[in-house]
């Protein structure tokens, strides 16, 4: 046993004065009485001219000196010491890749992480990653239990991959220069090894539980040649028995057919299904009674058509724009009814009371100032990462002439020198995009990616519109638009909803596979429907691959393991309790053996 | 006013009885050690000159031819007196009141019955061993006793046997004592088997509620109120309980020590209901009749 604080044992030289309290002579009260007759029969005579008397051991001294040695030795902190992954700062990440929804593998992963987390002192800082699609920190140098405990228990696998490497790297990013920092991995591994094996500075807890599994690894829809729409669903079974496993079909959430499937030891199967639906129903499939270890790639879901067309309203006859139009998928440029999108093709002015593409009007929309023209320029310079030109090569368009424009709050996408080209921005709560440039007179139309660049502007203008669909894998984010006066909600697939803040861009929290919902409530209760999201299960995470991680000590780092520093103070002080109890009890002359002699 | 009118009057129709013969001086209504005019017979002597011959007994003298005067129980008066401790010891817990209350009791219930009754305090002023009061025999001499016993105050130490016994053994009528007292005196014992040569009374033995009952805490030095000596004392259930047996012992002693000298003893708890409890108490042992 050690002590922490050794010099409290100092204080133990208090039982001098203590010792001494007992050796000296009580000063008593003098009080006049009628006669001491009787009390001479009672008190022992004292000499007062000594003011020491013998010392005698008794019980009550004992008994001091006894708590006194407790509480010195309390004071002076004895510990022992354990071997523990914790130091003095520990960085815990936690995969939450479909993988880690195997066989209970998270939730082994988080009863682990809490058991060292119940090891806490202040001599600990720990931070919690979450190594989702998009990594994130849960706690961060926090030696607060509750807090990182809080932190653990939140994590849930999602359906998607784990970017483990980003989630490294953000753990990194949390290094205090004045501690030595520890990453611990909760991971099963994955399949493919992360670009800075071995992981120096790391440590993997392994968790690879494993059990079988069979999942849907392809949902599809598709039309036929009859004109209607077929299914086409494949199962895998990544366990080595065959298994003949039933699936139902629905449509809107109402049964529309079960079919069954006989499936090989590691192998998979096949079959189209007939399916009676239209543009926007919500087709699901589900398996049942699989009493796999893997649930969340037991149902697959998407929207048929990615909803329903959207009109978009032309302004001009420019024939590039309206094949454009027609070509883009899901927006048509004739049909019933008002226009979601509009594109506004040159002309005075555009009234903005809708997503519109405005290109080169007279007089741009609210927060543009156009100052004086430039001719005769090409394009310098397109915004890297902005996923409206991901792949869409402007480096070859010239143009012949365009509005130099004051624009600030606007997002320029391409710019001539220092002349924005293409800008995004927002008026009166609508999305809006403004070409400076008329496109006639450049080369744009006839630039490959123009249909592209068209398709996404349109994508994008009608991004917060009701009844769009994307689809991609579990853990990508949605993005976001609410009119003006509106808040978003969100509807989960597990039925929870979440109120979002006004100026929200994205919902991230998109790791269960499913449907979501976005509905924008108004201020007068009511509530207008906005875009729709299908993520779906990563097929790759279902086999449930492990393996270890390959770490290494970091550079410069202490070989031996870290120290658990465990104090005995509790049980002291519950010691200096106890002792404290019996002294008063004895001081009082024990009542209870006082009680007996009186009955006897 | 000493006694109230209420007890006075109780008093008036009581009397004390003796239980030995007494000599006195007078006559009275006490059986006496001499033979008297009652009209008790008590037997005969033969007849020396001087005698009355009308108690002459013909009867016998035509029988038997010898003069023989007949012999009559004599009834004389008790000597009552009444000693009074006035130590220091009795200024405390009303000890002292309560006992100027007793002793007036006994003298008037004297005085009421026609008895001799004298009353002492010990000590005396000026360091006298006791200071003698008004005697009496008859209420007359009331208002005097009362007025002398009001003006008692408590003072001083002193031993108390030697004036007992002096008082006790005082005169060749010793009649009955009544002894008002704590008794805390380191010679108690000495003074109440003083008591052996008295014609009986009682020891009236008061005490305060502090001293039965004592709610004394902590560690004190205890400082004798007469002597000034001093006794350490830690209160604790085990010191009371000492202090508690040597009270019962003391208590018993003094009994036992009056009762041996003839006397009966009562322990009058120092208060207002210390004169009834003395009454009843002595009517209980037929002292008072």
């Amino acid at each position: 046993m050690n002590l922490l604080a050794p010099i409290a044992l100092g204080l133990a030289s208090l039982a001098i004065p203590l010792v001494v309290l007992y050796m000296l002579r009580s000063r008593r009260r003098r009080v006049e009485v009628p006669s001491t007759l009787l009390w001479e029969q009672v008190g022992a005579p004292v000499s007062s001219a000594v003011p020491w008397q013998k010392l005698r051991l008794t019980p009550l001294l004992l008994l001091q000196l006894l708590v006194l040695a407790a509480l010195v030795f309390t004071l002076a902190r004895p510990f022992y010491s354990q071997d523990t992954l914790l130091g003095p700062h520990t960085v815990m990440v936690f995969d939450v890749s479909g993988s880690m929804a195997m066989a209970g593998r998270l939730e082994r992963a988080k009863e682990r992480a809490l058991t060292m987390v119940a090891d806490i002192s202040e001599a600990n800082l720990v931070s919690v990653v979450e190594a989702g699609a998009q990594p994130r920190v849960l706690a961060g140098l926090s030696r607060d239990p509750d807090l990182v405990i809080a932190a653990i228990t939140s994590l849930q696998a999602t359906g998607g991959n784990g970017d483990l490497s980003a989630a490294i790297r953000l753990g990194r990013g949390l290094a205090t220069p004045d501690r030595p920092t520890s990453l611990l991995i909760f991971s099963d591994g994955g399949t493919d090894p992360l670009p800075e094996e071995p992981v120096a500075g790391a440590r993997q807890v392994r968790i690879d539980d494993f059990g079988p599994n069979v999942g849907v690894s392809a949902w599809s829809i598709e039309p036929s040649t009859e004109g209607s729409l077929r299914a086409f669903l494949q199962l895998s079974n990544y366990g080595g028995d065959a298994k003949s496993v039933a699936a139902e079909v629905a449509v809107n959430g109402l049964p529309a057919g079960v079919v069954t499937l006989e499936l090989p030891g590691l192998g998979e199967a096949r079959q189209t299904i007939p399916v009676d639906a239209g543009p926007g129903d919500v087709v699901t499939v589900q398996l049942l009674d699989t009493e796999d270890s893997l649930s969340l790639d037991d149902e697959s879901v998407l929207v048929v058509g990615g909803g329903p067309e959207r009109k978009v309203g032309l302004s001009s006859g420019s024939p590039f724009l309206a094949a454009l139009i027609e070509a883009a998928p899901g927006f048509t440029g004739g049909g019933e009814g008002e226009p979601e999108l509009l594109v506004v093709d040159g002309g005075a002015s555009a009234t903005i009371d809708r997503p519109a593409w405005v290109i080169a009007t007279e007089t741009p929309p609210a927060g543009i100032t156009p100052t004086e023209l430039v001719r005769n320029t090409v394009v310098t310079w397109q915004r890297p990462g902005e996923p409206i030109l991901d792949g869409v090569d402007l480096s070859q368009v010239a143009v012949a002439e365009a509005q130099v424009v004051d624009a600030p709050g606007w997002l320029p996408l391409v710019r001539a020198g220092d002349v924005p080209l293409v800008l995004l921005g927002e008026v009166e709560g609508q999305r809006v995009a403004y070409f400076t440039f008329d496109i006639s007179k450049s080369n744009l139309p006839v630039q490959i990616g123009f249909p592209i660049l068209g398709a996404r502007l349109l994508d994008w203008l009608a991004g917060a519109g009701a009844g769009t669909v994307s689809s991609e894998t579990a853990g990508t984010p949605i993005a976001l638009s609410a009119p003006a006066g509106t808040v978003p909600r969100v509807t989960l697939p597990d039925a929870s909803t979440r109120d979002l803040p006004p100026e929200a861009a994205s919902f991230a929290d998109t790791g269960l596979p499913g449907l979501y919902r976005v509905d924008y409530l108004k201020a007068d209760g009511t509530s207008s429907p906005g875009p729709m999201a299908v993520r779906t299960f990563v097929s790759d995470e279902s086999a449930g691959a492990s393996r270890q991680i390959a770490t290494a000590d970091a550079p410069g780092a202490p070989q031996e393991a870290a120290q658990l520093i465990r104090e005995w103070a509790p049980w002291f002080i519950g010691l200096v309790l106890l002792l404290m109890a019996i002294e008063w009890w004895v001081g009082h002359q024990r009542p209870g053996l006082r009680r007996k002699e009186a009955m006897a | 006013m000493l006694l109230p009118v209420e007890l006075r009057g109780r008093l008036e129709r009581l009397s004390l009885v003796a239980r030995r013969r007494v000599r006195a001086q007078w006559a009275g209504r006490h059986g006496s050690q001499h033979k008297g005019e009652s009209l008790d017979f008590a037997d005969y002597r033969e007849y020396v000159p001087g005698d009355d011959f009308r108690r002459i007994d013909h009867n016998l003298w035509a029988r038997l031819g010898v003069l023989l005067v007949r012999r009559f129980e004599a009834e004389e008066e008790l000597p009552v007196r009444v000693v009074l401790d006035r130590s220091r010891s009795m200024g405390f817990y009303s000890k002292h009141d309560t006992a100027r209350v007793l002793a007036g009791m006994v003298a008037y219930l004297g005085l009421a019955g026609g008895d001799r009754v004298q009353v002492y305090s010990i000590p005396g002023p000026e360091g006298r061993a006791w200071a003698a009061g008004p005697a009496g025999r008859h209420l007359s001499s009331w208002p005097a006793l009362e007025r002398w016993l009001e003006e008692i105050e408590p003072v001083g130490g002193a031993e108390l046997s030697p004036p007992v016994r002096r008082l006790a053994g005082e005169g060749v009528n010793r009649g009955s004592l009544v002894l008002v007292s704590d008794l805390m005196s380191p010679d108690w014992q000495s003074a109440l088997d003083g008591l052996l040569v008295t014609s009986g009374g009682v020891v009236l033995h008061v005490l305060g509620q502090e001293e039965l009952e004592p709610t004394l805490a902590g560690d004190l030095r205890l400082a004798d109120a007469e002597s000034g000596r001093e006794v350490p004392v830690s209160t604790s259930e085990e010191t009371m309980r000492k202090y508690r047996a040597a009270l019962e012992a003391f208590a018993a002693g003094a009994a036992g020590r009056a009762r041996r000298a003839g006397l009966d003893y009562v322990l009058v708890p120092a208060g207002p209901e210390a004169a009834d409890q003395v009454l009843a108490a002595l009517a209980g042992a037929e002292a008072v009749a």
